[in-house]
């Protein structure tokens, strides 16, 4: 794989997953008032929108430092669950990548990273109905096709597919993290709104990244 | 003293300073709390960054890195704080410390705990004491250790209800108990009438099973030891729940035989915890005569005449306690009223009359009917009727057979006493040695037994209703004369919820000890003295022991009563010394002879009054006897050349004697040929509401007024403490008395105001007399420390806003209610 993300392109991503948001904001909210407290698509368009703000504000220097300005916007202005959880998210990649282009496998290992920093953070594991189940098989599928020498944009159309797969299979889940494990049964038959940003974070990614949307 | 430094997480801002607010009004101003809550634009929600900075101010504020102790609400609260770990410098991080403990309990215990300078694992360990507390309080399943249902291991069974009044009241109590003490979450449903689900261990949801006789109920258990704890529950709905039914004796279906009920509602009179074996003033044992003393008509006429007495005493005790406690409470004596005239009781005693039986035995057998059928009964309303009867049917007893109400005195008590109310003598008899609590089923707050109780250090509640008057002797009884809670009976969780309060109190007090030698500042740095009360050399040093800033009043009457002469210059100079000595060089406020017509003293004659306490006493009878006054006011100028000491006129009325008695001081001060000592200051007690009015006028001639709230409160009212029928008339809270002490406050210029009456050592007052402008607080000298404390809790301008509301308040109860509602 010839192809670098530099920050311009990470910067691209981030923005692209801000309009994602932006546009899925109502329908995150939806799936959130049915099993948690009706916020998190006003919670990650209030941090996105702060990240976007922040990065046209001070650009930063190369993809660490992009990174860990995302994380640090993200655990200061979204307020919800997902701001802790998202801007580990972001930190631990920002640890794990360098200061100059990241390639694939570097993407995949700070994915890993932010990955192993949610779980952490949430004491979630996979099957709990949270966004782990999106991103657990996104980092699966990423390090299948840096394995098999893949292009960047294969890996990440195959890690945005995982992760959808992983959405979906949230639904006939038992919550048993956060708000919406207070529900216990009820929360069956109810996509996770978490799994579901999650999701369009991978979009974004294939989107910004790999130059052609999967969506 | 290290001092841990605390974080409050919240997603709302005003949550988390509401929190802050109520800590600080237990914790004081010291403890460093800093908040993090709420998003920048005003959302709710919580913020890592914030949050890291508050921890490191709070490090920063934190002595000698005792480190931090972290509180958050929930959810991304927790999450957040744990981000906010990640972004703290490592030395940091290491001494900061994520408490689970629920945010409102657990920020007040650790603010209390970390005031007392705990480390931080002492402090976080209190907070989460916050939450067993509240458990056990409210008897239910701990949250954390009930499984849900769901989830595997569940096993069901069913039993049909054999009692005949179905699965209420006790059954189903014994049921929720049972349920409560097996591990297995366990669920029960009517599967006769197709009721949902309901948890076992809620006697509220048992009883909207409304299983009735025969009905068969389904239970279901699941978690750890299910197939265990549905075995148990079916043994013992197989054996009735361990209860006898029905038509079991009387005695069985005692009230008080029943799970561990809270009795009444009972009124906090004397702050503290009291856990011990009730004993019970009661007419002792009543010989019942066999034989009457007259023909029926006449024993029917002793009887009648019995009630009617009993009726007036009713009466008064129901509207002490209506004015006192308020309407609801006195209802109780509504019904009891009716008793006497109840027609099942009447034509039962009548008929045994006729049949020969004197009135006494006749009447007793009748209630012992009466109160046993009610007794049975399943109702706990009945239940409490039957108390009722007890009651009513025992007063009217001692009254057939020649007791005057119940006397006997209280010297062989020990453990809880229980009594329908206690006369001044009974109370003063009181060992607090022996006696951990008393209980009242009568009575007010503001009655001499209240504050005696209150001066002796024994917990006390009172108009805890007529019921507790049946409790058996030896019954476990819990009361908390803070709160007014009242436990008979109690279960292990509630004994242990008590004991907990009980050793948190005996904490507190050792902190306010620790602290008591201290000045007292309010939280926006106003100092207000608290001095001590004395009326010994032995006072004196109890006062210095218990950290009084100086004894603001001494009452020199102990060296002039019980003997034949008065004492001579000499000797109260000796013993005015010993007192300053004991005193440790503090301030000594003696007031002059306070005496009157109600307790002549031999060699100061006073003519006969109507009237004493509107008559010759105080400073009127020292001018009276200008001689005496002239003797002792030279002892006191002698004493103040050597050691600091103020000098009280009582009972001032008007400006002319004030300036009579300032008259005889200059002439003492001649006498003693060394000048006016430099440390001599000289002040009235202000008792007379007139008086209190021309503050203005006395004080240019002053250097302090001290209020003597109880005279002060007995003139403004025209209620003598003392007289039962007046109930909670006098009652220092009436916003009368509140602008009496108002009017003096605005009135004294310079000089400054004290306050030295029993409203002084009542620590909820402190915010009024503060806030209206009271300088000095001089009370019994073991309430000195926690006096201090209240003042250390108070904000100045705070409690100005309390104070002005207070006066415009409608009566005493709207001025209780107010203080309630600063919590």
């Amino acid at each position: 794989m010839a192809e670098g993300l530099d920050v311009t392109a990470l910067g691209a991503w981030v923005r692209e997953f801000a309009r994602l948001i932006a546009d899925h904001q109502d329908e995150l909210t939806r799936l959130d008032a049915a099993i948690g407290d009706a916020d998190h698509g006003t919670n990650m368009h209030r941090g996105m929108s702060a990240v976007v703000a922040a990065l046209d504000g001070t650009p930063p220097a190369d993809p660490a430092a992009l990174l860990k300005q995302v994380g640090m916007t993200l655990i200061s202005k979204v307020g919800g669950a997902s701001g802790p959880l998202y801007g580990t998210l972001f930190l631990r990649m920002a640890g794990a990548a360098g200061t100059g282009e990241m390639d694939a496998a570097t993407y995949a290992r700070a994915l890993r990273a932010g990955l192993d920093g949610v779980v952490a953070r949430g004491k979630a594991e996979p099957g709990d109905k949270t966004m782990v189940d999106a991103l657990g098989p996104a980092c699966d599928a990423l390090d299948a096709g840096v394995a098999a020498d893949e292009s960047l944009a294969e890996a990440l159309r195959r890690s945005a597919a995982a992760a959808r797969q992983g959405r979906d299979t949230t639904v006939p889940m038992l919550a048993r993290k956060g708000r919406a494990s207070y529900l216990g049964e009820r929360s069956i038959g109810h996509q996770d709104p978490g799994a579901t940003s999650t999701a369009l974070l991978l979009d974004a990614a294939v989107t910004a990244l790999a130059g052609g949307d999967e969506g | 003293m290290a001092q841990v430094g605390l974080v409050v997480v919240s997603h709302s801002r005003a949550l988390a300073e509401a929190a802050v607010a109520l800590a600080r009004e237990m914790a004081g101003p010291e403890v460093p709390i800093e908040v993090a809550a709420g998003l920048d634009d005003g959302a709710l929600g919580t913020d890592a960054v914030a949050i890291s900075a508050a921890v490191t101010a709070a490090d920063g504020a934190a002595d000698g890195g005792a480190g931090v102790v972290v509180l958050m609400d929930l959810g991304s609260a927790v999450l957040s704080a744990e981000t906010a770990l990640e972004l703290l410098d490592d030395e940091v991080r290491e001494r900061v410390l994520l408490c689970p403990a629920a945010l409102v309990e657990g920020l007040v215990g650790a603010a209390v705990t970390a005031a007392g300078g705990a480390t931080r694992e002492q402090v976080a360990a209190e907070a989460l004491a916050g939450l067993a507390a509240k458990q056990a309080h409210l008897s239910g399943p701990d949250p954390l250790t009930a499984p849900a249902p769901a989830g595997g291991g569940q096993v069901t069974g069913s039993f049909t209800v054999g009692e005949p009044h179905g699965l209420h009241a006790r059954p189903a109590a014994r049921l929720v108990q049972l349920a409560g003490s097996l591990g297995a979450s366990l669920e029960l449903r009517n599967a006769t009438t197709g009721t949902d689900w309901a948890p076992a261990t809620s006697l509220s949801r048992v009883a909207t099973l409304g299983a009735e006789h025969g009905h068969e109920v389904q239970v279901r258990a699941s978690g750890p030891g299910a197939a265990e704890a549905l075995r148990a529950l079916l043994t013992a709905a197989g054996r009735g729940w361990g209860v006898e039914t029905g038509d079991a004796p009387p005695q069985a279906a005692r009230p008080l035989s029943q799970p561990p009920v809270a009795a009444g509602r009972p009124v906090p009179a004397s702050p503290g915890i009291g856990i011990g074996p009730a004993w019970s003033l009661r007419p002792s044992v009543l010989r019942l005569p066999t034989t009457p003393s007259g023909d029926a008509r006449s024993e029917q006429a002793r009887l009648d005449e019995a009630r009617e007495v009993c009726r007036a005493e009713i009466g008064r005790t129901r509207s002490a306690t209506a004015a006192a406690i308020g309407t609801g409470e006195a209802a109780v004596f509504d019904a009891h009223l009716l008793l006497l005239d109840d027609d099942d009781l009447l034509t039962d005693a009548a008929a045994r009359i006729q049949d020969g039986a004197p009135a006494a035995a006749a009447w007793a057998a009748a209630v012992d009917r009466v109160q046993a059928a009610l007794a049975a009964l399943p109702d706990p309303y009945l239940k409490e009727r039957a108390a009722d009867v007890r009651a009513v049917g025992d007063q009217v007893l001692a009254r057939l057979l020649g007791r005057d109400g119940p006397t006997p005195d209280l010297a062989a008590a020990s453990g809880v006493v229980l009594a329908p109310d206690l006369t001044p003598a009974q109370a003063a008899s009181m060992d607090p040695d022996r006696i951990v609590g008393v209980v009242l089923a009568g009575g007010s707050p503001t009655a001499h037994s209240a504050i005696l109780a209150r001066a002796r250090g024994i917990p006390a509640v009172v108009g805890a209703g007529p019921a507790v008057l049946t409790v058996d002797d030896g019954t476990i009884v819990a009361l908390d004369g803070e709160t007014g809670e009242l436990v008979l009976d109690p279960g292990p969780d509630v004994l242990a919820t008590f004991r907990a309060r009980a050793v948190e109190l005996a904490a507190a007090g050792r902190r306010a000890q620790e602290r008591a030698g201290s000045p007292a500042r309010t939280r926006d740095g106003v100092a207000v003295l608290v001095g001590a009360n004395i009326g010994s050399v032995a006072d004196a040093r109890l006062a210095a022991e218990c950290g009084a800033d100086l004894a603001g009043l001494v009452r020199t009457e102990f060296l002039f009563l019980g003997r034949a002469a008065a004492p001579d210059v000499e000797e109260q100079e000796t013993v005015y010394r010993e007192l300053a000595h004991a005193l440790g060089g503090r301030r000594l406020t003696l007031r002059t002879l306070d005496v009157g017509g109600d307790k002549p003293l031999p060699y100061l004659p006073v003519p006969g009054e109507a009237n004493p306490f509107l008559g010759l006493r105080g400073l009127r009878l020292s001018l009276a006897h200008p001689g005496l006054l002239a003797d002792q006011l030279l002892a006191i100028v002698r004493v103040a050349a050597e050691t600091p000491v103020s000098l009280m006129f009582p009972m001032v009325s008007t400006v002319a004697e004030l300036v009579q008695a300032r008259a005889l001081l200059d002439g003492a001060v001649t006498r003693a040929g060394r000048g006016r000592p430099a440390g001599l200051q000289l002040g009235i007690m202000v008792e007379v509401p007139a008086a209190a009015l021309k503050t203005a006028a006395f004080a240019p001639l002053v250097d302090f007024l001290s209020i003597g709230t109880n005279d002060l409160t007995q003139y403004a009212l025209a209620a003598d403490r003392g007289n039962g029928s007046l109930g909670g008339l006098g009652d220092p809270y009436d916003p009368g008395v509140l602008r009496l002490v108002a009017a003096v406050c605005a009135g004294a210029g310079r000089a400054l105001v004290a306050v030295c009456g029993e409203l002084a050592a009542d620590e909820r007052a402190a915010v009024l007399l503060v806030g209206l402008g009271v300088r000095e607080l001089s009370v019994t000298p073991r309430a000195v420390p926690g006096v201090k404390q209240a003042v250390r809790g108070l904000d100045l301008g705070r409690s100005a806003v309390t104070a002005g509301r207070a006066l415009d308040a409608d009566g005493p109860d709207e001025v209780r209610r107010l203080l309630d509602d600063r919590f």
